[in-house]
């Protein structure tokens, strides 16, 4: 496959090059942000939410739809991960996500569907951050990662 | 009894310094009293003993018992940069409830070291089979209190000008819980 396009194992960007050297970022920007970090997909995941358009004061509802769709699948994943872990705080975290995600469905217009599902990837930043302190890492800081995405507005970001 | 294997541990932080977590042991008098001597007066006023006495220091040595403080402390090498501490009661009405203090020397603040402290402390009083930790801060120490919120503990209580400072000023008391054993209760105020 060398020489032609793949997607990243991490953040599904589209890298052109050779993967054995790491390729690169369709942007020209050299490798994946996330490459060798610990739980670097679960980062990943999280930030494409955290950075997504569905923050948007003006985003249309069906990218709210897929956002909320969007931090199921990464609350699956950190589920997934937390499988194999006895940390019972970090599940505690994940639980709260899921209660507040399940709050927010949008489907019901509920007027705090947007502060609840920033609420449930709050929880699940917690979660990831129980991760990366088993293992004696810093947390996850996703503004270190904001060069890679269409940074919009974040909302409650000052609360959280 | 909680597991005390996971220590020591390495914890590195955003700035890329790496720190051992450990429990106390009795050793560790000298350089635990060289840490609250450096902690400034503002906060000292706070405490319960005085620390800055070694004897006080020495006390705590003599009677470590894991199973009423757990204190864990965070070195860079040898110095003491970090204290935090899990307090409970063996028996009686509040033996499920642990009470955590968190102390960061002053050139350790703001690198996420606090954090890193208080979620040792809700993993510790995870596996101690805890229902709820309790934290108890001054209003004003703002850093204290985001820590604490950001790792989901939530203001139960506050109490205006409840306690006094060394010079007799008030200050308002917050209690901060952290729920282990039903997340659904609301214990906002």
């Amino acid at each position: 496959m060398a020489g032609s396009d793949y997607h990243c194992p991490h953040c599904g960007a589209e890298l052109r090059g050779d993967p054995r050297k790491g390729g690169s970022c369709s942007r020209g920007t050299p490798g994946c942000p996330y490459d060798r970090l610990a739980y670097a997909a679960l980062r990943a995941g999280h930030d494409a939410i955290y950075f997504g358009s569905w923050r948007r004061i003006d985003a249309p509802p069906l990218e709210i739809r897929r956002a909320y769709h969007g931090i199921g699948r990464h609350l699956d994943a950190i589920g997934r991960e937390l499988a194999g872990h006895d940390l019972p705080a970090a599940a505690r975290d994940l639980g709260q996500a899921i209660e507040a995600l399940r709050a927010a469905d949008p489907r019901e217009e509920s007027p705090d569907a947007l502060r609840l599902m920033d609420n449930a990837l709050s929880y699940a930043h917690r979660a990831i951050d129980d991760l990366l302190h088993e293992k004696g890492l810093p947390p996850h800081a996703p503004m270190d990662f904001a060069e890679w995405y269409d940074v919009v507005e974040v909302p409650f970001r000052d609360e959280w | 009894m909680i597991d005390l294997e996971r220590y020591p541990r390495e914890i590195t932080l955003r700035n890329g310094a790496t720190l051992v977590f450990r429990p106390m042991r009795r050793g560790d008098v000298d350089r635990l009293w060289v840490f609250f001597r450096q902690v400034p007066p503002e906060n000292k006023m706070f405490f319960r003993q005085d620390v800055g006495r070694r004897e006080v220091v020495q006390q705590w040595a003599d009677t470590l018992d894991y199973d009423v403080v757990l204190p864990i402390l965070a070195l860079e090498g040898d110095r003491v940069v970090g204290d935090a501490t899990l307090h409970r009661q063996r028996t009686g009405w509040k033996q499920r409830v642990g009470v955590v203090r968190v102390q960061i020397a002053p050139d350790y603040r703001h690198l996420g070291l606090g954090t890193a402290m208080v979620r040792e402390l809700r993993h510790l009083g995870e596996k101690a089979a805890l229902h709820y930790l309790m934290a108890e801060v001054i209003e004003e120490q703002a850093a204290a209190v985001r820590a604490f919120e950001k790792m989901g503990f939530v203001r139960a209580a506050k109490y205006e000008n409840f306690v006094n400072d060394q010079k007799g000023g008030l200050h308002n008391l917050l209690v901060l819980l952290y729920p282990m054993s039903s997340p659904s209760n609301d214990l906002r105020v």
